[in-house]
C-alpha cells in the first residue's frame, strides 16, 4: 500500500533553474494493484515514482508518502529495507549493467542486502529464470554481448532478485519491437504472481488498457484523476479533459460505432472486440 | 551531482553577460597579471573595488559569487595560517609568542595580503564563468587563438574538442545521476565514510558510464559524418562574435586600472606617495 498525500516537488529549489515538477499530488495505490500512470512528457511521472523508494526525498512541508506504515518524509529511513521492498526499474535499464557476468550482475542487489553468497546465487538463478532466460546458457556470459531485449531482461532480473513486494516500472517497453513488447508484458504478468503490486508508467495506451486495473492521469504535475480503464477509455468527456489518446482497440470500436454498427464504445479488450463484431455481424 | 558548479552559468541580462567573450578573456588575463603586481593594501583595495563594480554590473547576486569561493576557502585559510606562523622578521619584536611559534606584525600583513591576492585571483574567473556560457568561452578562445593557424596549429579542432567536452558535461552528469539512482535502487550504498569502500562503490557507476560514453562518441561521429562534417575548411558560423563599443571601453578601462596599479607599485612620477599611506 502506497499512500501519497498532497505531495509537491521542486527541482533545484532556490536557484534560477528551479522547476516545480509536482503540485499537491494525492494518490493511493493498494496491494495487488496493477497501477498505471500516464501523462504527457514532463508531466512528473518519473518524479512521482522516484519518491516511492526514497531516491527522491520528500521535501520539507511538501506532503507525505507512506509505503505501508513507513513514513518516507521522516529524516531517518532504513533505505536498504525500503529499496528491497520497492523494486524500481528505470527507463532503458540495460544501461545500468556493469559486472563481467550476467550472474554477478544479477547478484548485485542481493549482495547489497547483505545476504549470504548461496542465497545470492539461488536468488539470481530464480530471477534469471523468472524473466524467461536460460540460466545455464546465459549466467556466465558478459552482459555487454547480449541483445538489447536480453539486456533488458537481465536488468529486470537484477531488480527482481531483491524479491520486491512492489515493483515500479518506468516505460518498460520503450524502444522494443511489437512482438518483444507483448512478450515483455506477458512476462510482467508472470512476475505479478510473485510480486503482487505493480506500478507501471507507459505511453502505450494499449498496454495500459489491457493490463492495468487502475490508471492515474498526470498532467503538468497534478493528478487529473484515478480511473478504472473502462471508465477512462469509455468516456469521451474524461478523455478530452485529460488529453488522453485511445487504445487501438477502443479506437476501432469507436470507429465502428460511429459508422452505425451496434458496438460498445468502451471496449478495451481485443477478444471482446472480436466477439462484439461477430455478434453485431449476426444481427445485421 | 547536478548541483556541481562546473557549468555554473547564471543567466541574467546584463552588460557583463552581453560583452564579447574575447574581450572578457583578454580582460581576465590582464586582470590576473595586474593582481600579481599589487603589493600594497591600497592597490588590493583598488582592485577589489573594481571587481565589486563588475559583479554589481553583472547582476549576479554577490552571495552566488562568494559561493564559488567556498571550496578554495580552506586552502586559502591554511596558506594564510602557515604564512603567519613561519614568517620571521629579524628587525622586529614578535607581537605574540607561543611555544616555538613567533608571530610578527609584518608576518600578519604578508599573510593577509597573500589571502587577499588568492581570493582576487579566484574571484574574477568565477565571475567570468558565471556570466558566460561554456560555448561563448570556447568561441572566444577559438577566435583569440586563430592567428596560430598560420603555424599550422589545429585551432578549430581544438575548439571543437573543447566544445564537445563542455557540451557533454551536463549530459554526463545527468547520466551519472541516472546510473547512481539505478544502482541505489538495487541497494548500493554510496554514503560510506571509508574512502576505499567509496571508490569500490563507484565501480558499478563508472563502468556503465564508460560504456555509454563510447557509444555516445560513436553515435556523434556517425552523426557528424552523415552531415558531411569535414573540419574547419569553408565552414561558416551561426553566431558571429561582434566587437561593440562597450567592449572596447571596458578593455580600455581595465588597461587604465592596470596602469594605476603600476603607478602605485613603481612610484612613477612620484605617484607612489599614495602607496606610502597604504603600507
Ligand atoms: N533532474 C532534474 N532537474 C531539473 N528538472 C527536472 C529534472 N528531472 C525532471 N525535471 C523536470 O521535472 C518535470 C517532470 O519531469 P519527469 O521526468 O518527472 O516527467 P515524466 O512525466 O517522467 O516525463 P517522460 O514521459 O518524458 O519520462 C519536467 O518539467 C522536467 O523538465
Ligand atoms: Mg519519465
Amino acid at each position: 500500500m502506497i499512500s501519497v498525500k498532497n505531495l509537491s516537488y521542486v527541482y533545484s529549489p532556490k536557484t534560477p533553474f528551479n522547476t516545480q515538477a509536482l503540485f499537491g499530488i494525492n494518490v493511493d495505490i493498494n496491494d495487488g494493484d496493477f497501477f498505471g500512470i500516464i501523462g504527457n512528457t514532463g508531466a512528473g511521472k518519473s518524479t512521482l515514482v522516484s519518491h516511492f523508494n526514497a531516491l527522491t526525498r520528500v521535501q520539507k512541508n511538501s506532503g507525505t508518502v507512506f509505503v505501508d506504515d513507513v513514513d518516507l518524509s521522516a529524516k531517518k529511513l532504513d533505505l536498504k529495507k525500503l529499496r528491497a521492498k520497492v523494486g524500481m526499474v528505470f527507463q532503458y535499464p540495460e544501461y545500468q549493467l556493469f559486472d563481467d557476468t550476467v550472474e554477478k550482475d544479477v547478484m548485485f542487489g542481493p549482495k547489497n542486502l547483505g545476504l549470504p553468497v548461496d542465497e545470492q546465487r539461488s536468488r539470481a538463478k530464480a530471477a534469471i529464470e523468472l524473466v524467461g532466460l536460460d540460466y545455464a546458457e546465459i549466467a556466465g556470459r558478459s552482459p555487454f554481448e547480449l541483445s538489447g531485449g536480453q539486456k533488458r531482461r537481465v536488468a529486470l532480473a537484477g531488480v527482481l532478485a531483491m524479491r520486491p513486494e512492489i515493483l515500479v516500472l518506468d516505460e518498460p517497453t520503450a524502444g522494443i519491437d511489437p512482438i518483444g513488447k507483448r512478450k515483455l508484458m506477458e512476462l510482467i504478468c508472470d512476475i505479478k504472481k510473485t510480486c503482487p503490486t505493480i506500478i507501471m508508467i507507459s505511453h502505450n495506451m494499449d498496454e495500459i488498457a489491457s493490463y492495468c486495473n487502475r490508471i492515474a492521469v498526470l498532467d503538468r504535475g497534478t493528478v487529473k484523476g484515478v480511473f478504472a480503464p473502462r471508465e477512462l477509455f469509455g468516456s469521451r468527456e474524461l478523455l478530452e479533459k485529460c488529453g488522453v489518446e485511445l487504445p487501438l482497440v477502443t479506437e476501432l470500436a469507436v470507429g465502428l460505432a460511429d459508422a452505425g454498427i451496434d458496438i460498445d464504445r468502451s471496449i478495451i479488450d481485443q477478444d471482446e472486440l472480436v466477439c462484439a463484431i461477430l455478434k453485431a455481424g449476426k444481427y445485421a | 551531482m547536478r548541483d556541481m558548479t562546473i557549468g555554473q552559468y547564471y543567466p541574467a541580462s546584463s552588460p557583463v553577460h552581453r560583452a564579447d567573450p574575447r574581450i572578457k578573456l583578454v580582460i581576465l588575463v590582464l586582470y590576473m597579471v595586474t593582481v600579481f603586481f599589487c603589493d600594497s593594501f591600497l592597490s588590493f583595495g583598488f582592485m577589489t573595488f573594481f571587481v565589486l563594480v563588475t559583479v554589481f554590473m553583472s547582476r549576479v547576486p554577490l552571495l552566488k559569487v562568494l559561493k564559488g569561493l567556498k571550496f578554495v576557502l580552506v586552502i586559502v585559510l591554511i596558506t594564510t595560517l602557515l604564512m603567519m606562523i613561519f614568517y620571521t622578521d629579524v628587525n622586529a619584536e614578535p607581537i605574540a609568542e607561543w611555544w616555538i611559534f613567533r608571530i610578527y606584525l609584518n608576518g600578519v600583513y604578508a599573510a593577509v595580503k597573500l589571502a587577499w591576492r588568492l581570493l582576487l585571483l579566484i574571484l574574477m574567473p568565477t565571475v567570468l564563468t558565471l556570466t558566460s556560457t561554456p560555448t561563448e568561452l570556447c568561441d572566444g578562445l577559438e577566435s583569440l587563438l586563430s592567428p596560430l593557424k598560420f603555424i599550422k596549429f589545429p585551432v578549430h579542432e581544438l575548439a571543437l574538442i573543447m566544445s564537445i567536452a563542455l557540451r557533454l558535461v551536463p549530459t554526463l552528469i545527468e547520466e551519472t545521476d541516472k546510473i547512481i539512482n539505478a544502482q541505489k535502487a538495487r541497494g548500493a550504498a554510496f554514503e560510506s565514510k571509508n574512502p576505499f569502500k567509496k571508490i569500490k562503490a563507484m565501480i558499478p557507476v563508472l563502468i556503465p558510464l564508460f560504456v555509454s560514453s563510447f557509444r555516445r562518441a560513436d553515435d556523434l561521429a556517425d552523426a557528424m559524418d552523415s552531415r558531411c562534417y569535414r573540419g574547419a575548411k569553408g565552414r561558416t558560423r551561426m553566431n558571429k562574435l561582434k566587437l561593440r563599443v562597450g567592449d572596447v571601453v571596458a578593455l580600455l578601462g581595465w588597461c587604465a586600472i592596470t596602469v594605476c596599479v603600476l603607478f602605485l607599485k613603481y612610484n612613477w612620477f612620484g605617484w607612489g606617495f599614495i602607496a606610502a599611506w597604504g603600507l
